[in-house]
């Protein structure tokens, strides 16, 4: 604490704080310049995020492998001789093929609800710094997406439209803290809200006291009114745990969801909701154990002994 | 001279804002990961005057709030930044122990970055902003320090010559 503090630095370090607070009243109040300045900033950004898209896709993968090692490892040995000959072409087209992948998958899911989507590749993953889980998507208002719609990955909802930019949009994802859906469970048709927490796992919230969830029970996406910001239909995650306390009003639970936030690739915005709700054709077919094939040999006995 | 020092500076700190936001957010580190720009933003306020580190916090918050993934309200990071940044050079120029030993600067960027987070969720529970349960948050205030800590010794030498370049260079 050696610096005396003078005047003059005091004084700019009051203007300095004055300013920044006349910033907070004037974003508070909804002044545009700001939110202007904001879009003017991410349209200078987003050609050199979708550049460090493409040229770091080798590292994110291998970052990404290494983060879910512990979960992988039984698949990863048993890929790893297979991959030996393949490696270097699979380090080039390791992450088309992914994207290709979940792009089929997100395409089929749309086409059996008859959702209108738009898909967009995901070129940065949002800072952690300020606590909100976000992705940038490389599509934006020149495609037709607008502000609350519904995002999803090939699995499930992936998230909503937060902002949007000519060429790029910012989708809150689904595991975000402020991020609310109204699910309503399949089959039984009973309704809740879905929160996010910050990881892949969910709160539910039953609103009827006389209604009961259970463990595995799918939940879906119930819409909005004018299908903004939620289409209805759309997966959303299944029960893993059921808090049954005798104080709680009704029930609550935690689900975990459909789409693996950690490797969204591409994604797809839904821009045109379908006609008909899509109902529960939308549910995940449960995971088919592989039938293990036996075999029956039969040995005849040689008349004669063998010498 | 403070003209030529704010030349020299502003394109070090549009770069490295522009390094992160399209290079480090692309990826998604465990705990939270850190950030390169808040780190640079921290290292340079410990080293300068608290003058200069006033104005380096508010040039970094401006950059950050102007970043489409800040959660909170346009000027929450400046005030923050502001605050911070201010803190950490008031408190440690001057004083070769921490300023001239990289150990009591690292100490001091991955404490400010800790101070910083914990203010933003302060700020941001009275200005609104949702940061996540309980749990979460805790995780990434701890992820995000022993990312600071691990990241500083290594740039710091980079940041320090940077510095040491733009405000040591005497005029002929």
């Amino acid at each position: 604490m050696r610096y005396g503090g003078e005047g003059r630095t005091r004084l700019l370090l009051i203007i300095l704080i004055v300013t920044s607070l006349f910033l907070i009243t004037l974003d508070l109040r909804g002044v545009s310049v700001l939110d202007n300045a904001r879009q003017g900033t991410q349209t200078i950004l987003s050609p050199f995020q979708k550049a460090g898209s493409v040229i770091l896709s080798p590292v994110k993968n291998f970052l990404s492998d290494v983060t879910h090692l512990g979960r992988t490892r039984h698949q990863i040995e048993k890929l790893r001789a297979d991959n030996a000959k393949l490696k270097a072409s699979l380090l080039n087209r390791k992450n088309a093929d992914a994207q290709l992948k979940q792009l089929k998958s997100i395409l089929d899911l749309a086409g059996t609800a008859g959702y209108k989507v738009v898909n967009a590749k995901v070129i940065s993953q949002g800072s952690s710094q300020s606590f909100s889980q976000t992705i940038t998507i490389d599509s934006g208002s020149n495609a037709g997406i607008k502000k609350n719609m519904t995002v999803l990955s090939q699995t499930g909802i992936a998230g909503v439209v937060k902002d949007v930019y000519p060429t790029t949009a910012l989708v809150m994802l689904a595991t975000d803290p402020s991020f609310k859906i109204g699910v309503r469970i399949a089959g039984t048709q009973q309704i809740g809200i879905l929160s996010g927490r910050g990881s892949r796992s969910g709160s539910l919230q039953l609103l009827d006291n006389l209604t009961t969830v259970q463990v595995g029970d799918v939940l879906l996406a119930r819409g909005s009114v004018a299908n903004r910001p939620f289409v209805p239909g759309v997966p959303v995650g299944y029960v893993t745990a059921v808090d049954n306390s005798a104080g709680e009003i009704a029930q609550s639970g935690t689900v975990r969801f459909y789409t693996n936030f950690g490797g969204l690739g591409v994604v797809a915005v839904v821009v045109g909701a379908p006609v008909n709700n899509p109902g529960d054709a939308l549910i995940p077919p449960k995971p088919v154990p592989t039938p293990i094939p036996t075999v029956t040999v039969y040995v005849t006995p040689s008349p004669s002994p063998t010498k | 001279m403070f003209t030529r020092q704010i030349s020299l500076s502003a394109p070090i700190f549009l770069i490295i804002y522009l390094f992160q936001e399209a290079a480090m957010n692309q990826f998604k580190l465990p705990g939270g990961g850190f950030s390169l720009f808040v780190i640079f933003a921290l290292v340079w306020a410990v080293l300068s005057t608290p003058e200069i580190a006033a104005l380096t916090g508010f040039c970094a918050g401006i950059l950050m709030d102007m970043s489409q993934s800040s959660g909170g309200p346009v000027g929450q990071w400046t005030l923050i930044m502001i605050i911070i940044c201010y803190a950490v050079s008031y408190l440690g120029y001057g004083d070769g122990n921490i300023n001239g030993n990289p150990v009591g600067v690292v100490f001091f960027v991955v404490s400010a970055n800790l101070a910083a987070e914990v203010l933003f969720i302060a700020s941001g529970a009275l200005l609104g902003v949702t940061t996540g349960s309980f749990g979460q948050v805790l995780i990434t205030l701890l992820g995000n320090s022993a990312w600071t800590l691990v990241i500083t010794p290594i740039v710091l030498p980079l940041f320090s010559y940077l510095h040491n370049m733009v405000f040591e260079t005497r005029a002929l």
